[in-house]
């Protein structure tokens, strides 16, 4: 084997952009590719499991670690992973939050159940059979991985060492880390590696909006013709920019589209969700009760806008039952 | 649930509610009652953090509308109130569990009493529901 630094790539609970987020690096993944040996990356090449149990403890230079914990055999490879790697990257929403999939927080492990092998309208199912972690036959015994309670982030599992946050996490952010990682000019450790200002900070918008914004009504972005260049808020329209971390190069807002949080939350705070509510609160511009009401009442789903990327990480995480 | 004691958290404004009164004999009778320089000043984070560490109910108490010292943080406080309660409710803690109440009340008489009303509303409804911590038991590498 050559001297070259060797490098994890691997998708828990994920949907694999992450992965293909990695490929978008384009041609600069030769370079990367020069420099490291891969030794794991499920989705593009054919490495197995046993290959990095074969390896010594602390083998592995950097393990890219994307999507979140839901059952045991995510959490085993996690733990697999921590035990050979020097440094562990929480890469993508999921790893970092728990992502879109953690809004199943506010759902039980026995609805998701229920939905997916009784109730949902295209499934067959008389016998009623749900999958069980084992099933004899034969004096054979089959396992499958246990499925957990709840959806964990990377960090609830294993001690992570740098995030790199967003849906997936744009290339040139991608670029930096990985340089970072082979240049050894890396920050304390528990950074996330992105800007720390707040998206409003870089919004091209920014300029477009008052010194104070207030709005009379919600409203969803496909119910008005959303000015192209004007401040989401001032138009009536959420948008997660004031709570959520800059870096995704406003990908969303350039296409006329709020941003929705991926990024997560701004340096230092634990619950992006919670302070959207206060942002929000000082920008509704109504006084008497039954107005504050009103349009309190008029948003659709404020929990699944507000965390909609962050709930597993959230100061309550997971839905009272 | 006969002996129930619901354990509330009672944030109050300091321009309206007690000024007058001994502090100390105030915090002896209303157990977590946290004065704050104006009911605006209190974050929704705060919120959070209490029924994260277990409160059964969070009252907040602010000057009268159109009476607060900072022009607005009364209102800022009722509307965060709300958005709250729609976000605790997804959590699955009622939304009776948080309540604001705007008025004045100089010696803070009032502040024991409003706090016995949300804790006998409170009662009823039982204790807040606890998130159950992990019960998987992992695997071992």
């Amino acid at each position: 084997m050559s001297g070259k630094p060797k490098v994890a790539i691997c998708w828990l609970g994920g949907c694999g952009g992450c992965d293909e987020a990695v490929v978008d690096i384009n041609e600069a993944i030769l370079k990367v590719v020069e420099a490291v040996d891969l030794v794991l990356w499920p989705v593009a090449l054919d490495f197995k499991y046993h290959h990095v149990e074969a390896m010594q403890d602390g083998e592995i230079a950097l393990s890219i670690i994307n999507g979140h914990v839901r059952n045991s055999d995510q959490e085993e490879v996690a733990k697999l992973l921590r035990k050979k790697s020097q440094l562990v990257l929480a890469f993508g929403a999921c790893a970092c939050f728990g992502g879109t999939p953690g809004m199943a927080n506010l759902i039980t492990k026995e609805d998701i159940f229920d939905w997916v092998y009784r109730d949902a309208p295209t499934v067959v199912n008389p016998k009623g059979n749900r999958p069980q972690p084992k099933f004899s036959s034969d004096g054979k015994e089959l396992t499958l991985p246990e499925f957990y309670n709840q959806v964990y982030s990377l960090k609830q599992i294993i001690d992570v060492d740098y995030y790199l946050p967003g849906c997936p996490p744009p290339p040139d952010l991608i670029m930096n880390a990985v340089t970072a990682v082979l240049e050894g000019k890396l920050p304390p450790k528990g950074s996330t590696l992105t800007p720390h200002k707040a998206l409003c900070d870089t919004c091209p918008r920014n300029k477009t909006k008052p010194s104070r914004i207030g709005i009379k009504d919600i409203k969803r972005i496909h119910e008005i013709e959303a000015e192209p260049n004007t401040c989401f808020l001032v138009q009536g329209v959420l948008c997660l920019g004031p709570a959520t971390r800059s870096g995704c190069g406003e990908a969303c807002i350039n296409i006329n589209i709020p941003c929705r949080g991926c990024f997560g939350p701004i340096e230092g705070v634990e619950d992006s969700g919670a302070k959207f509510v206060s942002a929000l609160a000082a920008i509704i511009d109504v006084e008497s009760e039954e107005d504050t009401k009103r349009v309190i009442d008029g948003i659709d789903d404020p929990v699944g806008y507000l965390y909609r990327f962050t709930m597993p990480t959230s100061i309550l995480r997971k839905k009272r039952v | 649930m006969k002996h129930f004691k619901p354990k509330l958290v009672c944030f109050s404004c300091r321009f309206s509610w007690g000024y007058l009164a001994e502090d100390a004999g105030l915090s002896w009778q209303t157990r977590n009652w946290v004065p704050v320089v104006c009911s605006g000043k209190i974050d929704t984070t705060h919120i959070l953090s209490a029924f994260k560490h277990g409160a059964d109910g969070v009252l907040i108490l602010g000057c009268p509308e159109g009476d607060c010292h900072y022009q607005d943080g009364n209102y800022e406080a009722r509307k965060r109130v709300y958005l709250m309660q729609r976000i605790l409710e997804s959590y699955g803690i009622e939304k009776e569990r948080l309540e604001i109440r705007l008025s004045v009340d100089p010696e803070g008489k009032q502040i024991t009493h409003y706090v016995k009303e949300l804790s006998d509303r409170v009662a009823k409804l039982g204790p807040v529901k606890k998130m159950i911590e992990r019960t998987e038991s992992g695997s071992a590498v």
